[in-house]
């Protein structure tokens, strides 16, 4: 055996080794940073006067309580609009449509807009909704998120109701059970779990989006909850507050966006307990 | 064992004729559903349709002033209202270039581990610490980008690099310059963290399929960890990885948030990676609420229209690819 | 003319001894069926007998469970697969299109080798058949959903925990489960697909003898790789070799004098 050709291989190993210890570890620093510097910049500005009091003019004091109530506004109906599109869309897919074409090209077509840059998805929404009804509005922002919700539920209902084996399909069948029943008794049932956690999943992706809202729901530094007008929304609030140059506003873009995060992390946790009791059973 | 009269174990004819009836009515609620859950499978055609017809007739103004000359002009002056994509459209494709750069190497290399040297169970917890960056928005991103990372390099790393490159003849002209600490390389290295996630969770997930006893086999012949990734693994999962980095591309070329806040918006090319420069998607975001006049507001759609044009593509491929390796291995 | 206003027969007590008065609950006549271009059930003739335990056994891939298939029409579900021929029921050929499945389905029932109870509890796995056909009040609910456990003979293992999943219950007790649902919708003839496969030794002891007490009011057919079982069980068997119908007859006769070669060779084991 020639020492010299097993020596360099070993090297390389070594080296190669080395880089992908070092890459995991730079990867996890790296997440440890952002969470850390998030968490402490935030907190530093939590206080209950956060949640009660309204987007403040700079060098005064406020809170986010316009923006938080838009935001969940905005997600709620988003919700509300996009789960059942993209649950009857996405029925269609794994149940009556399986292997045919139009199946195909929805599917392609669905996975684009899934990874589609949402700004365009701002747009878009602007151009058939803000300009016609000639202001932005809230309205606007929720159909702008919903859009974003549609793709993401489709392909998590698909996803879910293709694991419910066939046998299953055959037994309801057996006792003459009518399609449209077997599926909104048995597979939505029996797919119940996975599909719950698509809506979470989608409601985490929304909760962070800033690009579609800029130029839909625009943003109000006021309360309120009217529909028909511009809407405020954390991301946005954020968005004007880290950019501007006055510290009390960048101190509660901190806050906001902490506050995102630990809803955006306690809704992917909530999602994955509850996969993960579905593979225990 | 069983002695129970069953009163009716046949169905007698009025039962029959009750039981059609029923499973009629029925029947009206069966094809409603179905074309219900058609009509909304065929509405995420329609959706990617009225996109792209609502980006086109929104440009349409701005294209039909400017003509091809909008994709090779640099200057962006609202007051004179001559707009040119040249610029944005340049700092897109640098900074995600870029990104890709990074993020590959390091996501192949973080994938590595967590198939072959990880111990067990240290894999499922790493392997969530890498969903969660995934699933971090963008615009936290952006603020940590600004408040942290951007100081960070101003101060440390991009002195260095001045100093370092100064005299060194080509790469002196690319990392040259005041050190802003915001700029293409400052959002390229952000847009890297955010596409990390994808490429490793694609590329272990590609890893793991692969069958054990190719690699035993590998490992029986006296394979060193790395060359049985070199020579086993990636090849047989090229095609997965290769859609795996695309889709990766697509985020970072559609990314907004994270960029806006570190690019520094300036229409400008510049040879120096520690410039400012723009992006499409921070164009649109930092000047569409400000846009006076129709020609500006259409230049900005038509911006969008060929990120949409460009993200499109590149998905398309990647889904194509991923497509190939499920065809093969399921 | 529709499956429905084609009444089925009626018997009165017990099922005659005479042979000569042997019904055809179901004729097959000349069936082929297609996997796409592929034939896998060449010119089956056979018939069913009503009240009476018909065995299909055969090699692996001889189209047992396929043939078992055409006659509630399961492979309706899928897009390649279609019949062609004569199924006799009641007076239809249930292979033509036209017909209503779902009522089809009602009177052949099936029972099939995995256990699948729905994702309810115990009693809603059965009332919801049920309810699909009939409005009944609670209370006459409550004694069709016990009739039916106990036809099944699982009343008094889940008496008390109606209310529990049907997944929680053992193997045995979910297939009894199924069975249990089967029986509730009323049917006339009942399909079981190796309905033991799954189960251990003593859960196919107790559905073998559930088998031979429900064909007093059932017609049933049975496709079986287990010879013994075919034996113990059925009143007639049919031995099937690629897709074709090699022999038929009286269970006692199939088993120790059959007429053709292949069947003597399988029988004593040489294959399959």
């Amino acid at each position: 055996m020639d020492l010299a050709i097993y020596n360099s291989r070993r090297r390389r190993n070594v080296v190669a080794t080395a880089a992908s210890y070092g890459a995991t570890g730079v990867g996890l620093a790296g997440l440890a940073m952002i969470l850390i510097v998030l968490f402490w910049e935030g907190f530093s500005g939590l206080s209950l006067a956060v949640f009660t009091e309204m987007t403040p003019p700079p060098g005064s004091a406020g809170g986010l309580l316009n923006a938080i109530v838009g935001s969940i506004l905005m997600t709620v109906i988003a919700i509300a609009i996009g789960t059942p599109i993209g649950m009857l869309a996405g029925t269609y897919l794994a149940e009556y449509g399986r292997h045919d074409k139009v199946s195909s090209v929805v599917r392609f077509i669905n996975d684009i807009l899934l990874s589609a840059p949402s700004i365009v998805v701002g747009l878009f929404i602007y151009e058939v909704m803000v300009v016609p009804m000639g202001h932005f509005s809230g309205i606007a922002g929720a159909v702008a998120l919903s859009v974003i919700v549609i793709p993401v539920v489709v392909r998590t209902t698909e996803d879910m109701l293709m694991l419910v084996p066939n046998t299953l399909r055959e037994a309801a069948a057996s006792i003459g059970l009518p399609r449209s029943l077997m599926i909104r008794h048995i597979a939505y049932r029996a797919a119940r779990s996975g599909i719950i956690t698509g809506i979470l999943l989608a409601v985490a992706r929304i909760s962070g989006e800033t690009a579609p809202l800029l130029f839909t729901a625009l943003n109000n530094q006021f309360y309120s909850h009217n529909l028909n007008a511009p809407m405020s929304s954390l991301p946005v609030v954020i968005f004007q507050f880290a950019l501007s140059p006055y510290e009390d506003w960048q101190k509660l873009a901190w806050t906001g966006a902490l506050i995102i995060t630990i809803s955006v992390l306690a809704l992917s946790i909530i999602a994955r307990a509850l996969t993960g009791t579905r593979k225990a059973s | 064992m069983v002695d129970v009269t069953w009163g009716g174990a046949r169905v007698g004819a009025q039962d029959a004729t009750e039981r059609a009836k029923a499973l009629n009515k029925l029947r009206l609620g069966d094809v409603i559903f179905h074309a219900v859950t058609r009509s909304a499978a065929l509405l995420v055609l329609l959706l990617l349709g009225g996109v792209m017809v609502a980006l086109f007739l929104g440009s349409l103004p701005a294209l039909t002033t400017f003509g091809f000359d909008f994709v090779t002009t640099q200057s962006w002056n609202p007051v004179t209202e001559k707009f040119g994509a040249l610029a944005p459209i340049y700092g897109t494709l640098i900074t995600s270039f870029i990104a890709m750069l990074i993020a590959v190497p390091f996501g192949l290399l973080i994938a590595m581990f967590l198939t072959e040297l990880c111990p067990m169970w240290l894999r499922r917890p790493i392997g969530i610490a890498i969903e969660l960056l995934a699933g971090i928005p963008s615009i936290i991103y952006g603020i940590w980008g600004l408040f942290v990372l951007a100081p960070f390099l101003q101060q440390y790393v991009q002195p260095a690099l001045i100093a370092t490159f100064g005299n060194v003849p080509v790469l002196s002209s690319l990392f040259a310059g005041p050190p802003y600490g915001i700029g293409v390389l400052t959002a390229s290295l952000i847009l890297a963290i955010m596409v990390l996630p994808f490429v490793t969770s694609i590329s272990r997930d590609v890893f793991d399929a692969v069958p054990p006893v190719l690699k035993e086999a590998a490992y029986g012949l006296g394979c060193s960890t790395w060359e049985v990734m070199r020579y086993v693994v990636l090849p047989y999962t090229r095609v997965g990885v290769i859609g795996g980095v695309m889709l990766g591309l697509g985020r970072a070329l559609g990314e907004t948030m994270a960029v806006t806040f570190v690019i520094g918006n300036a229409h400008k090319i510049s040879s120096s990676l520690l410039a400012p420069g723009t992006t499409i998607s921070a164009t649109i975001a930092n000047e569409f609420t400000e846009a006076v006049g129709d020609l500006y507001t259409s230049s900005l759609i038509a911006l969008g229209l060929i990120l949409f044009v460009i993200t499109f593509i590149v998905l398309a491929i990647a889904r194509y690819m991923l497509l190939r390796i499920e065809k093969r291995v399921g | 003319m529709s499956i429905a206003t084609a009444l089925p027969t009626a018997v009165t007590g017990h099922p005659p001894v005479d042979p000569s008065s042997l019904r055809d609950k179901v004729a097959i006549r000349n069936l082929e069926f297609f996997y796409g271009q592929s034939k896998a059930l060449k010119g089956i003739t056979l018939p069913l007998y009503e009240n009476k335990v018909t065995a299909f056994i055969g090699p692996s891939g001889c189209g047992k469970s396929t043939l078992l298939r055409v006659l509630n029409r399961m492979y309706d579900l899928y897009p390649n697969q279609h019949a062609e021929g004569q199924v006799q029921f009641d007076g239809i050929n249930i292979v033509e299109p036209g017909l209503d499945l779902n009522l089809l389905r009602a009177r052949i029932g099936m029972v099939f080798q995995k256990p699948t109870p729905f994702p309810m509890s115990i009693y809603e796995n059965i009332a919801f058949g049920i309810r699909l056909y009939e409005k009944l009040s609670k209370r006459d609910l409550d004694q069709r959903v016990e009739q039916s456990l106990r036809r099944a003979a699982l009343w008094d293992e889940v008496k008390d925990k109606l209310n529990a999943n049907g997944l929680s219950l053992s193997g045995g007790q979910q297939q009894r489960l199924c069975i249990a649902r089967t029986v509730a919708v009323r049917p006339e003839v009942i399909l079981f697909d190796e309905p033991c496969s799954a189960l251990d030794p003593i859960s196919t002891a107790k559905i073998e003898e559930l088998i031979f007490e429900l064909k007093e009011d059932y017609t049933i057919v049975i496709v079986t790789h287990n010879m013994q079982q075919a034996a113990r069980v059925s009143d007639y068997t049919a031995f099937m070799y690629l897709g074709e119908l090699v022999e038929f007859g009286p269970t006692d006769k199939i088993f120790t004098s059959p007429t053709d070669r292949r069947t003597q060779d399988y029988i004593t084991g040489r294959f399959g």
